[in-house]
């Protein structure tokens, strides 16, 4: 084999049906055109055909794959991504921060392909080299935190594990008498990281996440699902080779400039993402309240509850951090609350989309009886429960490892078919489901974790449940209701405000994704730019980097890659081609897998009702909708534009021939592209 | 413990200073382990009148002063060089800390450099790192050598375990004055990896440590054998990468380190209950 700086070279492929591993040898030209994580990713769901439309979501024959790129290892901020296909049946890329990319890395993989059914439920225990199948039984059903506590505990490296071999004599008399030698030998260091599924995952709740550190997620398009179905319960990861490097000392230098830049960030370092509630997404309109009837309250003082500063004196209690990372955009809190159910619950912040979406999207920020266009008349204790229940929401979606802007969106939706009796009690088991009420979100919670009575309905996620209650109660109106596009949620960044535009979450490859670049392009109609954003996002999920350090690594991205790999033609253009392939290859994936016929009414036009329909209530956006509430401009012109931009076709935007011949990837995907055209 | 155990105890280590089986600083330090001011224990050695004054050590790279002959019973003055960092101690605060491994890096590579020059020239390896932080829930803790000694009266011994334990003599107690150049002359330990028989056939070093104080010794991944921290006499790489102030520190404490020892485990859990005021297993 080929000796690879930056990557290794080596992914492992489990198959957990006949309970066997193997080594993937990626060629290094195959690196060159996609890098790792995400793009590779989605390169292996090509060449090994689970692009298939035959091949189920929850079947032994989809593949998960747990992935990472030539920065993972020594290099800041770096994170890890799951590809594999999405029980909604479209693609799932999926990062999160933590420790476990690196610890990969260590271990000497460029990412674990998991294929195949367990017929008990195991994790993998990954020391260097070694991969292990073991059972799970006794951690299986555990919590997403209990759960990596056990399995970290199990895995120590030969560097830090051993029996006894000390005996009393090796101690003087007086303290062998005092204390003598357990005989426990050595194994008390802590030094594995994991990923975990909670019960959520267990159960296949379609939108179940895997789960690093407690509370870090790869939280989207319900990859603990696919780990639930294949009874992987998680994978535990030691890893003592280090990361191999063409030229250490540049790398080095170009690290150590991106963390000295990144102590400087105030921003960031300041609470993180809670930056964003009060100071954007309220003033652009585009705070998600009760299920987005509003984007912003009139009372700006509601606000307050989850403002950084604020939330750390009532409840935050450390910063926490990456690897490499000195923005430490994590912080961890401790719920002060009057109500049991809530107090001392120990999570993280809540992030700007647990903020959002499991937080004013829940009717969570207003006084009992209050409205969002009403004054605020609380006082500071009033907020502090305003933020417990965001946090307690967004506490339970880690616990049982599922995606709250999923979860909370379906949640919204609940309320809002409740707010407008469109739904009954009885049709939700019995829970009484009100804006507000964080004790009938708890209950319900449980129901669909655990896929008991309805909440094997709703476990199904937001578009499926509506869809659900619609034929049931003969109502199709409901279909106004879920604030989905292409079937899945939409984060806490809404179009009829000043956030986004649009064609940004229909042309996303990651479906209804928020950080998928190219904003200020779309924003502009500058589709050329937006799409540049949309590839060197894509490039940063290959690589795989944390986004939100994208401006320290502005200028040096490229450089990086060139010092790690040692590919001394690699310049900042193959950074965005990389991107395109991604691109192509995802759309194909959506489009094969659903067997579309007409994608644009099938697939992209499957957008909120609201946006064009809704004018917001309140705020600098009053009376506003998207593209003045005119589809067509959307579909019909903004859209085409953007794929032929692309070079995709106008009409279904499929990739032509040429441009998969220009990206160098007709050979994986022409004979699909040429099935859809 | 009784006023008149303590008074037995106090009075038991003067008298070992008297008969200069302690030093001085040895008897500052127990004193003050003990629950004495140092103030107070400064009294009680003077009262303890010393044999010979304590040689003065001799710093490589900085120049002295000439230091005069202490009038019996006045504490020997260092040093100036000296003074600065010994009874230095690495410190971390773990509310503060984040885990972002900066430290680690550093000294992974400062080492690996050192005794790995060629076959470390194209890799970073964390396993050559004295200091790891590591994470369990939410809880980070530093993992690093707090400089131990056993307490010479109860235990039989006032070296550090691991030196105790060691069947070679690998461990070594750099005195102060000496050691490498470069280093500030502050006393430390250090392996000689000449004698050092590593994890494969020993590792007692680590076992002992992991029995009945923590966790401060780790093992090379290309010979395994034991690296334990220098504190880089008296200038620490890690505490330069630290981004975090205070979160890592290099700061005077005149004690035995075993004052900080804990195993990572019980480290954990203490913390998690301090922070989040619960217990759990961890
Ligand atoms: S003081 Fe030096 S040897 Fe000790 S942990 Fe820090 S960098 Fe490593
Ligand atoms: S460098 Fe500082 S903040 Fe980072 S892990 Fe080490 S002690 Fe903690």
């Amino acid at each position: 084999m080929a000796e690879f700086k930056g990557v290794t070279g080596k992914i492992a492929r489990v198959d957990l049906s006949s309970g066997t591993v193997s080594v993937v040898e990626t060629p290094e030209e195959i690196y060159k055109k996609f890098l790792g994580g995400s793009a590779l990713g989605v390169y292996y769901l090509f060449k090994e055909g689970v692009v298939e439309p035959s091949v189920h979501p929850f079947s032994p024959e989809n593949m998960i794959q747990f992935m990472i790129g030539p920065m993972n290892g020594i290099s800041p901020n770096a994170r890890s991504v799951i590809v594999t296909k999405s029980g909604y049946n479209f693609i799932c890329i999926s990062t999160s921060g933590g420790r476990a990319a690196m610890e990969l890395k260590f271990a000497g993989w460029d990412g674990i392909q998991v294929v195949g059914k367990a017929e008990k439920p195991v994790y993998l225990a990954v020391i260097d080299d070694n991969i292990e199948i073991r059972d799970a039984s006794k951690i299986w059903g555990m919590d997403t935190q209990q759960a990596e506590v056990e399995m970290r505990k199990s895995v120590l490296s030969p560097l830090e594990y051993r029996e006894s071999i000390l005996r009393d004599a090796d101690l003087t008399p007086e303290w062998a008498a005092l204390r003598p030698v357990k005989r426990q030998g050595i194994g008390a260091k802590r030094l594995a990281s994991s990923w975990v599924i909670g019960p959520g995952g267990e159960n296949m709740v379609w939108y179940a996440n895997v789960i690093t550190e407690g509370a870090r997620a790869h939280g989207r398009y319900g990859s603990g699902a696919i780990a639930g179905s294949k009874n992987l319960k998680g994978i535990v990861i030691r890893g003592t080779k280090g990361h191999r490097l063409a030229d250490k000392a540049k790398v080095l230098e170009l690290v150590r400039e991106i963390q000295a830049s990144e102590s400087k960030d105030s921003f960031w370092r300041s609470y993180g993402t809670a930056g964003i509630g009060a100071s954007s997404a309220n003033i652009e309109d585009s705070f998600p309240i009760r299920n987005w009837q509003w984007n912003a309250w009139a009372d700006p003082a509601n606000v307050k509850a989850l403002e950084g500063p604020f939330m750390d004196t009532a409840s935050f209690v450390k910063q926490t951090a990456c690897p490499g990372c000195a923005l430490h955009c994590m912080y961890l809190a401790e719920v002060t609350s009057e109500d049991e159910l809530m107090d001392g619950t120990i999570t993280d912040m809540p992030d700007w989309e647990a903020m959002g979406m499991v937080g004013g999207n829940l009717g969570y920020l207003e006084l009992p009886g209050a409205m969002p266009d009403d004054s605020f008349t609380g006082d500071h204790w009033d907020l502090v429960e305003f933020q417990a229940k965001c946090q307690h929401t967004a506490f339970l979606h880690d616990y049982y490892g599922m995606d709250y802007i999923e979860g909370g969106s379906l949640l919204g939706l609940l309320m809002e078919l409740r707010q407008r009796d469109l739904i009954t009690v009885g049709d939700l088991d019995g829970i009484d489901l009100q804006w507000g009420d964080i004790h009938a979100v708890d209950a319900i919670m449980k129901k669909i974790a655990h896929r008991e009575g309805i909440g094997d309905v709703l476990a199904n996620g937001t578009w499926e449940t509506a869809k659900y209650f619609a034929e049931k109660k003969g109502k199709p109106e409901i279909m106004n209701y879920p604030v989905t596009t292409h079937r899945y949620s939409q984060p806490a960044h809404d179009t009829r405000g000043f956030d986004k535009d649009a064609l940004e979450y229909v042309t996303v490859a990651r479906p209804t994704a928020h950080t998928g670049g190219g904003g200020a392009g779309f924003k502009q109609a500058d589709y050329a730019a937006a799409i540049a954003g949309q590839n060197a996002k894509s490039a940063v999920d290959s690589l795989v980097y944390c986004n939100f350090a994208a401006g320290h690594w502005a200028g040096k991205t490229a450089e990086l890659v060139k010092a790690a790999t040692g590919w001394t033609d690699f310049a900042e253009e193959d950074l965005g081609k990389v991107g395109a392939r991604q691109y192509a290859l995802c759309r194909l994936f959506d489009i094969h897998t659903q067997q579309l016929t007409d994608p644009k009414t099938e697939w992209d036009m499957l957008v909120p009702h609201r946006w064009f329909n809704d004018p917001l209530p309140t705020g600098p956006a009053k009376g506003q909708v998207a593209y003045d509430g005119d589809p067509s401009k959307l579909f019909d012109e903004a859209l085409p534009a953007y794929w032929k931009a692309r070079g995709w076709t106008e009409d279904k935007g499929i990739p032509t021939a040429e441009t998969l011949e220009e990206l160098g990837i007709a050979d994986i995907a022409e004979a699909i592209a040429a099935q859809h055209r | 413990m009784s006023e008149e155990k303590l008074h037995e105890m106090i009075s038991e280590l003067q008298e070992r200073l008297r008969q200069g089986k302690i030093g001085r600083r040895e008897f500052l330090r127990y004193a003050s382990l003990l629950g004495l001011s140092l103030g107070a224990a400064e009294a009680l050695a003077s009262c303890a009148p010393q044999p010979t004054p304590e040689p003065t050590p001799t710093v490589g790279a900085a120049p002295q002063e000439p230091t005069a002959t202490p009038a019996p019973g006045e504490p020997t003055p260092p040093p100036a060089v000296v003074e600065a960092k010994a009874g230095h101690m690495l410190r971390f605060n773990p509310a503060v800390c984040t885990g972002c491994l900066m430290c680690a890096v550093a000294c992974a590579e400062k080492w690996a450099t050192e005794y790995f020059p060629e076959e470390t020239k194209d890799v970073v390896n964390l396993e050559f790192s004295r200091i790891r932080p590591m994470r369990s829930q939410y809880i980070d803790v530093v993992n690093v050598c707090t400089y131990c000694t056993l307490i010479a009266w109860a235990e039989g011994s006032d070296k550090a375990p691991c030196q105790q334990v060691c069947p070679e003599d690998a461990i070594i107690v750099v005195p102060e004055g000496e050691g490498k150049e470069g280093f500030t002359g502050m006393g430390y330990m250090a392996i000689d990896r000449d004698k050092c028989q590593g994890i494969d056939l020993c590792g007692r070093c680590l076992e002992v440590c992991e029995d009945q104080f923590g966790s401060g010794i780790s093992f090379d991944p290309i010979e395994g054998k034991s690296q334990i921290c220098t504190m880089c006499g008296g200038l620490p790489a890690c505490v330069d990468a630290c981004p975090e102030p205070t979160a890592l520190q290099f700061v005077p404490l005149m004690t035995n380190g075993r004052y900080f020892a804990n195993p990572p485990e019980a480290y954990f859990e203490l913390m998690y209950a301090k922070i989040f005021g619960k217990r759990r297993d961890l």
